[in-house]
């Protein structure tokens, strides 16, 4: 059993620069990484005889809006600002808990894939890529998940994401 | 005048009228409308992926026979059920060794494996994970990180 | 060019078909096994034993080829749309549609904010009857398959091929 703050001590001796902070909140704290180290970050996780953290109890992609959003003739578009990942991990064999994030800038959104550390982050992954087009690296086989596999009007939970008047010829719009 | 058999003749030529002459009826008033999309296979509304005409595994076929077999085994233990107390103890050994010739064969179909199903060998996974004992004390394997990519 | 294919002045034998073959038809209302979301369980439950929808000769059926009618029980997703459609286009005429719930009949909840919802089944395949509800209790599934019946009914074999 680990608090947070030791883990993030033995993350920072470990990778140094990777690591930027351990932001405190009221209840959840999270260590916010280099989202193209992520993968190795996460193997050391996984792998350190004094962490094993053996489970990702979940992934999930944010869409933080915190660009410059411009409203024009109803269509919004959102300039800078990032897209989040958050991994929550747990130890089964030593019962803590840590919370990761990464975020990567709107335009160019990748960050290295975590799916061959854990096999459960997989289809979380393709999830977030679905649904906020966060490109991750070297991920076996990186689809859409929900949408259909031709959809080609974006990402629907990014912020600015607008829908299509047409898909196959079906009104979109109510 | 008809004999019995003449009887049963009759009965199966009406069976046969009947369901040919309901397929004749039933295809002159059906309404027809053919369409590209309604003859294509049914795929439960996916697009058709090559030929339907697939082969089965051939191991299939063993589990047909085996199947097969049973079958006619309780076929023919239902009326041998219903009669072997009128036979005593005759009746009753020959159900036996009918039973215990069939168990023979079964035990010979296992000791010979066809009713094994050979899997596919499963792909190892690229990352080891840790491997946790049965004991208290879970270790982890060490694993290098260069394997990662 | 079958016999219901064509077209019949208006008389008495053809008032007499038109009754038998409506009889038949509505009698035995076939559907297709095909249940989308939380509506197919009401759906379920409706041919389960309590409500018994085998009474009305509704049963359901693996195969489109051999149904005459599809309830849409659920939310059609932009993605099922598609397959919905071809189930449509599979079944043979005469082919009738039940939209059941809310989400198929305008897309429910989900009519603003859902990206991925078509807007009503309407959109793409015709709809006979549309049952409210969300999802609707299976006593209205049985209304709608009655006004279903009462439709079948009126039909006829001149009007509907004119």
């Amino acid at each position: 059993m680990k608090t947070e703050e030791e883990i993030f001590n033995l993350l920072k001796e470990n990778f140094n620069d990777d690591i930027m902070e351990l932001v405190k909140q009221p209840v959840d704290h999270y260590i916010l990484c280099n989202p193209l180290k992520i993968n190795e970050i996460s193997l050391f996780l996984l792998s350190n005889e004094e962490l094993l953290f053996d489970s990702l109890m979940n992934l999930s992609g944010v869409d933080d809006a915190n660009g410059t959003s411009t409203i024009k003739e109803g269509i919004t578009t959102i300039e800078g600002g990032t897209l989040s990942v958050y991994y929550h991990l747990e130890s089964t064999k030593f019962r803590h808990k840590i919370i990761l994030r990464i975020s990567t800038p709107r335009e160019k959104p990748e960050a290295a894939s975590v799916a061959l550390v854990w096999r459960s982050a997989d289809w979380h992954e393709r999830e977030a890529f679905d649904l906020l087009g966060i490109i991750f690296l070297n991920h076996p086989d990186l689809r859409r998940i929900l949408m259909p596999y031709d959809w080609d009007a974006g990402y629907p939970l990014r912020k600015d994401y607008a829908n299509p008047e047409f898909y196959h010829g079906m009104k979109v719009p109510y | 005048m008809l004999t019995e058999f003449g009887k049963i003749f009759v009965f199966l030529l009406v069976a046969v009228i009947f369901v040919i002459a309901l397929v004749i009826v039933a295809w002159l008033i059906r309404p027809s409308r053919p369409t590209k999309e309604k003859l294509m296979t049914y795929e439960c509304g996916e697009n058709p992926e090559g030929s339907p005409w697939v082969k089965f595994n051939i191991r299939f076929y063993v589990v047909a026979l085996i199947f097969l077999i049973f079958d006619v085994e309780v076929v023919l233990l239902i009326p041998w059920a219903l009669v072997y107390r009128q036979f005593g103890l005759g009746g009753f050994m020959v159900g036996a060794i009918f039973l215990i010739m069939l168990g023979l064969g079964m035990a010979y179909e296992w000791r010979k494996g066809d009713l094994e199903w050979e899997r596919a060998k499963i792909i190892p996974p690229v990352i080891k994970r840790p491997v946790f004992s049965s004991k208290e004390t879970r270790e982890a394997e060490p694993v290098k990180s260069k394997q990662l990519v | 060019m079958s016999f219901l294919d064509q077209q019949f002045d208006d008389n008495i034998i053809i008032a007499k078909v038109d009754d038998l073959f409506n009889w038949a038809r509505l009698s035995s209302l076939w559907q297709v096994g095909f249940g989308l979301a939380c509506c197919a369980i009401e759906m379920m439950a409706t041919s389960a034993s309590h409500y018994d929808f085998d009474r009305f000769g509704v049963i359901p059926r693996p195969s489109p080829r051999q149904s005459d009618i599809i309830i849409i029980s659920g939310t059609v997703t932009l993605k099922m749309a598609l397959r919905v459609k071809r189930l449509y286009e599979q079944m043979p005429d005469p082919k009738y549609v039940i939209s059941m719930g809310s989400c198929s009949n305008c897309g429910g909840p989900y009519w603003e904010h859902g990206y991925h919802v078509l807007k009503g089944v309407d959109r793409v395949i015709p709809v006979d009857v549309y049952v409210p509800g969300c999802p609707p209790r299976p006593e209205a599934l049985l209304e709608g398959l009655m006004k279903l019946q009462e439709k079948v009914r009126n039909e006829s074999v001149i009007r509907k091929s004119s």
